[in-house]
């Protein structure tokens, strides 16, 4: 939070918080983050930070409840257990009742005041847990950044996420930038979200930033993301879209302002159509021939944001459910060298070395992966399963040599 | 009946025998009480209950190899032992198997085995009808697990979210398998639900008001309601998927404008009412296992019962908190949060009074209570972690993880499962006369305790730590290795548990030859199912029962003494009916119940490979309903035998009446007889005098 004023409240609540959780608990809860990507418990933003101050609290009451409980009912079938009569000889252990049937205790019925006391005490004690509930979800419902401030659509998609920025915050013009599966945001900046999807259901996920908001398809979602630090938070589809579901990944990247400012003037730059006897001009060929039917690079492919900003032609990545299974609705790769991942953020572009390079150096020092780009290229249902056939997924290329891809993947790294 | 002190008990029966007219009807009755056609044919509650579980099992089977291959897929990272798609399906079915053909049937098994039995009655008050629903089920889920063979199972989801499930994006006819099997399943409980309201409200014996109702016959009462307002919804929303499949209509194409949170709407007012419709039959078990062996009476019956309705009530306005993430507008998820934290307010009165009712008590832990007693602690441990997602927005880190897997299966399978293990154990001597062995019960037990918590127990870690549901597979570097290898092992020790009981059955089966009869009352138990003889004789009660007050059975084995200590006043066996009555009039068996649902899964092919197949089903359908409605109420030759005994063809048995409406001039209590043989008793329920409370045969 960036408010000062909210700081005490939360030291208070993190020192409650270890007062609360018993060592087994933390001990398994302790994750560190770099091995736990996903992990919900080590939040990085002020949203994340919001629920889990509501969630520990709430999950310390209910462990205590549950060593109450689970306490009573040991202590009950020790203190009241009845020992099986020892058995006689010729007994079977397994078939007979052996215990005793003559005596009973007293009979009680039941005790008004005791199930009153049990039935009151946890609705006042759910009640005031509703109280910071509602004001949890205020405070996770209000937006902060300004009309004209960044805003992000999210547009899921089987199975990799879209990203379309408004840099001034007018989301019915066409989008200044459009990028898949990494987001890249500025730190400590709110960034208003508007999730949708093309085709099924999906769900927008950062675990370390905020909770989830489903993409649904014919809908807008309000939402926002926001990061305490730079750094690289992974996201996942959380619910369930079908044969690739698990493939479905993203990453958050959080830059500098300085550092943001950089990418989107990169961003913002149009790819330049290679001449003949550039590097790369023959992949270019190959790609407007094999690839151009689904992807855009702008600046080369027919259909560019240029365009659609005249009126004269549709922008094919445009959120209309129709375009789910035409052309245009894959990866934007005008700068796909710029990005860290590919494929719904499955593969990784570079190579291990590259997670030490600065992001935006990434393109310039980091050591291609050329074997799943190849791979990928090559036949990609076989490396993340789709239903190619039904237009949902990447297609194989049979048809193209071991030539061709080498090609195809030197005119990619040009597209920084 | 052997030795006794008190007099022998008499009936007061007497009037003539009304036979129906020979002439009545298209096709005489079948007949028989042995072989598989007496099973097949059968209107006999107790054989339909005991069918129910034994399909449940078979299916819980099924349903568990699909979650062995779920956890042997997931044991390591990014797993091979199964296909994206195959995962899909196998998840897909695991969950609406477990769901659909294990918990419900099971919870029907017992509704429908002990449930005439706990308010006193011959039978169901639709024995027909309740035969069609055992069909129906069985058809339904049969022509599901079809779908296997028939180039894929579904792969939507149990919940089966539009638009994921239509056309497009599930192109095999898996989706169809599941919207149209369900369909059938679904008139299944719809009926059974209908069939039981009936019989609980007007064929309780006299003297069992709803006040001396056992909490199980409550429970029931209050799930046949939740059913009867519950399937519908799952009824529509399923019609719409299937129009959608198979007709080209556009309720759920976005495209053409359609909003999917329709379906989830519909399928989450069915979808939250069905988990109190799975949690609430094992709820009344465990209130039924815990009293009996702790020695007291269930701690406030009032609460526990009012609890129970307020469940069914407040299951009604929680739908929405499965979709706090699914776009409703923050009002709504405030609303839908706060009705969901008090929904727990019942619940752990239910939990407290379990206890309450272990506390001072003289408690035997014999299998069946240990399941019970592991149900509360288990079921305990799902309803905190739901309360920890009733805070809406903790729920948007947790939806959709295995935060979520693991909270439903300690409700589910910690509650329900273990909750009718228990019932199982419990009511085992009742159904087939011979106990299962109590040794091989408790190793069994503690294997799947043991199994159970190391397996979901450590879901909620991995859920915590942001594994998504329905993943076919994980990244190595994600961190969640460990606890998924744990959660495997687990799966299997549960498997073994399974298996333990299982091999229960044989063994306790072979050694139940020879071996002295278990007598009606094993446990010392307390409901009206303990009054009979075990295997429940065809025709139950050899008399009316009169009840004074709850647990009447059980008065009448024990008193109290001047100081107030309880004291033992009659042996069980001399309370109980020993099952010998002859000539007690009898709902006979009936072709047409199973002919009827047979019908069914042939429409359900036809709609999806060929309309004429569907002719063929609707032939089978109208012409077995027109043969049911024109069926002699009896097999008029029967009279002749000695049970199964014709008499008013009107049924008026079951019509003659409220819940007390035979009076007391049936009550057996006291009136001296021979207790040798059960007098004649034919003859009584026609002249509405009623001492023997027949079902009615006009289902």
């Amino acid at each position: 939070m960036s408010e000062p004023g909210r700081c005490p409240r939360r030291r208070a609540q993190r020192r409650l918080r270890l007062i609360l959780l018993a060592g087994a608990v933390a001990l398994i809860t302790a994750a560190c983050a770099d091995e736990h990507p996903l992990d919900t418990l080590t939040e990085a933003g002020p949203d994340a930070q919001e629920i889990n101050d509501l969630f520990f609290p709430v999950l310390g009451v209910a462990i205590l409840v549950f060593f109450l409980v689970q306490g009573a009912v040991i202590y009950l079938a020790v203190r009241y257990r009845v020992r099986r009569k020892a058995s006689a000889p010729g007994d079977d252990p397994g078939g007979d009742d052996l215990y005793g049937d003559d005596e009973y205790p007293e009979q009680v019925h039941g005790n008004l005041r005791l199930e009153l006391a049990w039935t009151i005490i946890p609705t006042i004690l759910l009640a005031v847990i509703s109280v910071f509930t509602l004001i949890s979800l205020v405070e996770l419902n209000e937006v902060s950044a300004a009309e004209d401030d960044l805003r992000v659509t999210v547009v899921g998609q089987q199975w990799w996420w879209e990203f379309q920025y408004h840099l001034d915050g007018d989301t019915s013009t066409p989008p200044d930038i459009v990028t898949a599966n990494e987001m890249v945001i500025p730190v400590g900046q709110q960034v208003p979200l508007e999730v949708t999807s093309r085709d099924v259901i999906h769900s927008f996920w950062v675990p370390r930033l905020n909770g989830k908001k489903d993409a649904v398809p014919g809908r807008t979602h309000p939402w926002v993301i926001e990061a305490d630090e730079p750094g690289r938070y992974m996201g996942q589809c959380t619910e369930f879209c079908g044969l690739s579901h698990a493939y479905m990944r993203m990453y958050a990247i959080v830059l500098t302002q300085a550092e943001w400012e950089q990418w989107v003037q990169g961003q913002l730059v149009d790819a330049a159509p290679l001449e003949p006897g550039d590097p790369g001009y023959e992949g270019q060929e190959l790609f407007l021939a094999n690839c151009a039917n689904c992807h855009v690079v702008n600046g080369v492919t027919d259909v560019n944001l240029d365009d659609v900003a005249d009126g004269t032609q549709d922008y094919a990545g445009a959120n209309s459910i129709t375009s789910a299974l035409v052309a245009g609705a894959a990866p934007n790769l005008t700068h796909v060298a710029s990005r860290t991942t590919f494929a719904g953020s499955i593969f990784d572009l570079y190579d291990n070395r590259a997670k030490r390079i600065p992001y935006l150096e990434v393109a310039e020092q980091g050591r291609l992966n050329r074997g799943d780009l190849e791979a990928w290229i090559r036949n990609a249902p076989e490396r993340k399963a789709n239903d190619a056939d039904g237009a949902r997924g990447m297609t194989a290329f049979p048809g193209l040599t071991e030539g061709d891809i080498d090609a195809l993947v030197e005119y990619l790294t040009t597209l920084r | 009946m052997t030795t006794t002190s008190e007099p022998p008990l008499q009936l007061t029966a007497g009037e003539q025998l009304v036979r129906p007219s020979a002439s009545l009807g298209v096709l005489a009755r079948p007949k028989g009480d042995v072989g598989w056609k007496s099973w097949l044919f059968t209107v006999d509650h107790k054989r339909i209950g005991i069918m129910y579980g034994a399909a449940a099992l078979l299916f819980l089977v099924i349903g568990g190899i699909e979650a062995l291959l779920i956890r042997l897929q997931l044991a390591v990272p990014g797993g091979n032992v199964l296909s994206e798609d195959a995962y899909n399906q196998v998840f897909t079915m695991h969950g609406v198997t477990m769901v659909f053909l294990v918990i419900m049937p099971m919870a029907a098994a017992f509704a429908n085995y002990l449930l005439p039995l706990q308010v006193g009655a011959r039978d169901v008050a639709f024995p027909r009808l309740n035969a069609f629903s055992l069909w129906c089920f069985l058809a339904g889920g049969i022509f599901l697990n079809t779908s296997w063979l028939l180039g894929g199972a579904p792969d939507g989801g149990w919940f089966g979210y539009a638009p994921n499930s239509g056309l497009v994006y599930s192109p095999s006819h898996g989706m169809d398998f599941y919207a149209l099997g369900l369909q059938i399943a679904g008139i299944a409980s719809l009926v059974s639900a209908i069939n039981l309201i009936v019989t609980v409200l007007n064929m309780r014996t006299p003297g069992m008001s709803l006040w001396r109702m056992p909490v199980l016959t409550w429970m029931l009462l209050v799930v046949q309601f939740l059913l009867l307002f519950a399937i519908p919804v799952i009824t529509v929303a399923l019609f719409l998927l299937s129009f959608d499949r198979l007709f080209d209509a556009n309720f759920f194409n976005v495209a053409a404008g359609a909003d999917p949170l329709l379906w989830q709407h519909l399928f989450w007012i069915f979808g939250h009412p069905e988990v109190y419709i799975l949690i609430l039959p094992a709820f009344g078990i465990m209130s039924e296992v815990i009293p009996v062996f702790s020695r007291k009476p269930i701690f406030g019956y009032p609460f526990m019962v009012f609890s129970g309705i307020a469940i069914g009530f407040m299951g009604w306005g929680v739908w929405a908190h499965h979709m706090f993430t699914s776009g409703i507008g923050p009002v709504s998820v405030a609303v839908f949060s706060l009705s969901t934290m008090f929904i727990a307010v019942p619940t752990g009165v239910k939990i407290l009074n379990w206890l309450a009712t272990m506390w001072g008590g003289r408690i035997r832990f014999t299998t069946a209570m240990l399941y019970s007693v592991g149900a509360v602690a288990m079921f305990t441990i799902g309803g905190l972690s739901g309360v920890t997602h009733a805070i809406s927005p903790a729920d948007t880190q947790q939806t959709d993880t295995y935060y979520i897997v693991a909270h439903f299966h300690y409700v589910i399978f910690g509650g329900s499962l273990m909750g009718f293990l228990s019932g199982l154990y419990f009511w085992w001597p009742k159904a087939f006369g011979y106990k299962l062995n109590e040794r091989w019960g408790k190793a069994g037990f503690w294997v799947l305790l043991v199994g159970f918590n190391l397996t979901f127990g450590p879901m909620h870690i991995l859920g915590l730590q942001g594994m998504s549901r329905r993943i076919h597979s994980y990244a190595a570097d994600s961190g969640f290795n460990l606890w998924n290898l744990v959660a495997t092992v687990g799966a299997f020790v549960i498997a073994v548990g399974l298996l333990m009981f299982f091999w229960n059955i044989g063994i306790s089966r072979r050694g139940a030859r020879g071996a002295p009869p278990v007598g009606p009352d094993p446990w010392d138990a307390r409901g009206l199912e303990w009054m009979t003889a075990s295997p429940v004789p065809t025709h139950n009660f050899d008399r009316e029962i009169t009840v004074t007050r709850q647990d009447e059975f059980w008065h009448r084995k024990w008193g109290q003494d001047e100081n107030g200590k309880v004291v033992r006043i009659a042996q069980a066996a001399d309370v109980a009916h020993d099952g010998s009555a002859t000539n007690v009039h009898l709902p006979s068996p009936s072709y047409w119940p199973v002919v009827v649902a047979l019908g069914l899964p042939f429409v359900a092919y036809g709609l999806i490979y060929n309309l004429w197949l569907t002719g063929v089903g609707a032939l089978l359908i109208l012409g077995g309903l027109y043969a049911w409605v024109f069926e002699p109420p009896d097999d008029p030759e029967a009279h002749d035998h000695d049970d199964h005994h014709a008499e008013d063809p009107s049924g008026n048995g079951a019509s003659g009446g409220g819940p007390s409406g035979g009076g007391p001039s049936g009550d057996e209590n006291g009136a001296p007889a021979d207790g040798g043989e059960a007098p004649e008793l034919v003859g009584a329920a026609a002249s509405g005098g009623s001492t023997v409370r027949a079902a009615g045969d006009q289902a």
